[in-house]
């Protein structure tokens, strides 16, 4: 990355800090990145516990809990909400503003409204088409509109926002910190005929259910296959729904930490992802490939882009787990396939490091500095404030 | 009195409607211009790269002569031709980059690593422009637009069809 002068950046997180998600660690990763360069950046985001936050986060408020889009999202809005984006706004004397999924009713949308200036827009989520999406489009466009520059983190979420808001963006993919991966160590517990699933795991659209309908085939080829399950959730609930003779094949491990997960993924025959849908990027084919692991990941749009379309994990018709089970046999039973995948897609990891990822995102900022003041509170009506005279700055 | 209170609300909503549209348009506008700045100046550096890459010992005179051409013609075409003459000069380029893929000299390699990050800048500059123009004319278009002609004497932004696969 040039170092340059340094930039005063904020970044809106538009979903609760103290809840893990995509789009948190994102925003967390490219914040201490871009301070580890030198920049001075603040990052506004609602947040339950403010004690707990680190010193770049600015509280706006308690999030709320709301069904959207088809899962409970923790976001924030309203009026005192507002009032303090407009506060961060008019003292961070910012050279620019980068704001996270602006669509969703929440912190980043009301900044993008209260702010004027070079701001740049990060768009996370792949959606289906739907009626709903269309109706707020044409309140939206003004606002949306506002963004000098459109980052979408997948071919998926580009055509989202295409077909949805008639805008297109440049396609700049998550970042993960790869060389942490890389250096995992195999662990014995882990190893041999395993394979890895990681992942909320209680949510039927993470789609464990299909990995384990296809264990009883698979087991009856490769007889000491073992299904390891790392992530939050109720794991009895899920061991009461399997046949009890292939109970002693599945592990629970819980969550697991950074340096866990990394070891974890080394140490699988063959990583697993067989979401349903609802995915835009997949994080976590990017980091296991990172890792090493073989990947096997459903047909659905983001994983088949993610990986090459087959070139650098394989695939199997998404929600057929007699597919799923084909496909994991065939793996399985082929080590020098699964050691040509592991080769293939660390190599195609490197393209999600955030050394490159980073870079991408920053020359996109510098392209939105171009010609442009700082950040400022928008007069939304200059004409309109200046017929009632008051100079454009409605304070 | 009752109608006249509500065709004075009418009248102010659609006059604060107005002043919002142009705002509105006059910011998108101003993206334009920005992302054009933009554009404009990657392309003057290419243009600059491109000479001094003519001029280093390692093209050959026909190529040197090419390149020469194409980058003046470049720089001085108007804003109407400007997007058929980068296009020669990317091509000017990628003839001459295929040959060079062989540099040894240190002078020459950093010249064409800059140019290839360039590149990069480049097309994303040009995806920024391209989308900033079609937001506006699609703006434009709208009949409220036209009928109060909100746009007042402002140009209508030009397409800048840069032919990506050309770079």
């Amino acid at each position: 990355m040039p170092n340059l002068a340094p930039l005063k950046i904020g970044i809106v997180c538009p979903y609760g800090w103290d809840t893990p998600g995509g789009v948190q660690n994102h925003v967390r990763d490219l914040a201490e990145y871009l301070i580890a360069q030198g920049h001075d950046v603040s990052v506004l985001a609602p947040a339950i516990d403010e004690d707990a936050l680190p010193p770049y986060v600015v509280s706006a408020g308690k999030p709320i809990a709301i069904p959207y889009n088809g899962a409970v999202a923790r976001i924030l809005f309203g009026p005192i909400a507002f009032a303090r984006v407009r506060s961060w706004i008019s003292q961070g004397d910012f050279d620019l503003l980068h704001l996270h999924e602006p669509a969703i009713p929440s912190l980043s949308l009301l900044a993008c409204w209260a702010a004027e200036g070079p701001m740049v827009g990060t768009f996370h989520a792949a959606a289906k088409r739907q009626k709903a999406i269309f109706a707020i489009g044409p309140i939206l466009e003004p606002v949306i509109e506002k963004l000098s520059v459109r980052i979408a983190v997948s071919e998926a979420a580009r055509l989202t926002l295409t077909e949805h808001l008639e805008t297109d963006a440049i396609v700049i993919p998550n970042g993960i910190y790869a060389e942490k991966f890389r250096n995992g160590i195999a662990q014995p517990q882990w190893s041999g005929e395993t394979i890895g699933f990681i992942g909320r795991f209680e949510e039927p659209r993470k789609g464990l259910s299909i990995l384990l309908e296809a264990l009883p085939i698979v087991s009856r080829f490769v007889p000491n296959v073992r299904i390891l399950v790392a992530g939050p959730g109720d794991s009895d609930a899920t061991l009461k729904t399997i046949d009890p003779q292939l109970r002693s094949r599945i592990s629970f491990l819980g969550r697991l930490t950074d340096e866990e997960k990394a070891n974890f993924l080394s140490s699988v025959s063959l990583y697993v992802a067989p979401n349903t849908g609802g995915e835009s990027f997949g994080i976590i084919l990017a980091e296991a490939m990172a890792s090493g692991a073989p990947c096997l990941a459903s047909d659905i749009p983001a994983f088949s882009s993610l990986l090459g379309d087959g070139d650098f994990g394989a695939l199997f018709a998404s929600e057929d787990s007699a597919d799923l089970a084909r496909v994991m046999i065939d793996l399985l039973r082929d080590g020098p396939k699964r050691s040509a995948l592991s080769i293939a897609g660390q190599e195609h990891a490197k393209f999600f490091d955030w050394d490159t990822v980073a870079e991408q995102i920053f020359s996109v900022y510098e392209m939105a500095i171009v010609g442009s003041q700082k950040v400022g509170l928008a007069s939304d009506n200059r004409n309109w404030s200046r017929l009632l005279n008051r100079e454009g700055d409605n304070s | 009195m009752k109608a006249g209170l509500i065709f004075g609300i009418v009248l102010l909503l659609s006059l604060w409607y107005l002043s919002f549209s142009a705002t509105r348009l006059d910011r998108l506008h101003h993206r334009v211009e920005t992302s054009w700045a933009n554009l404009d100046g990657l392309l003057q550096r290419r243009a600059a790269i491109a000479l001094e890459l003519a001029h280093s010992d390692y093209s050959d005179p026909a190529s040197s002569l090419l390149l020469t051409a194409a980058a003046y013609q470049a720089r001085d075409a108007s804003i109407r031709d400007r997007s058929f003459a980068e296009s020669g000069l990317s091509g000017a380029l990628t003839l001459l980059q295929s040959d060079l893929s062989t540099a040894t000299n240190p002078a020459e390699m950093a010249l064409l690593r800059e140019l290839s990050e360039l590149t990069a800048k480049i097309r994303v500059a040009i995806a920024i422009h391209v989308d900033a123009v079609s937001s506006t004319r699609l703006v434009r278009a709208k009949l409220i637009f036209k009928l109060f002609r909100l746009a007042g004497t402002a140009p209508l932004p030009m397409t800048y069809d840069f032919e990506d696969d050309a770079l």
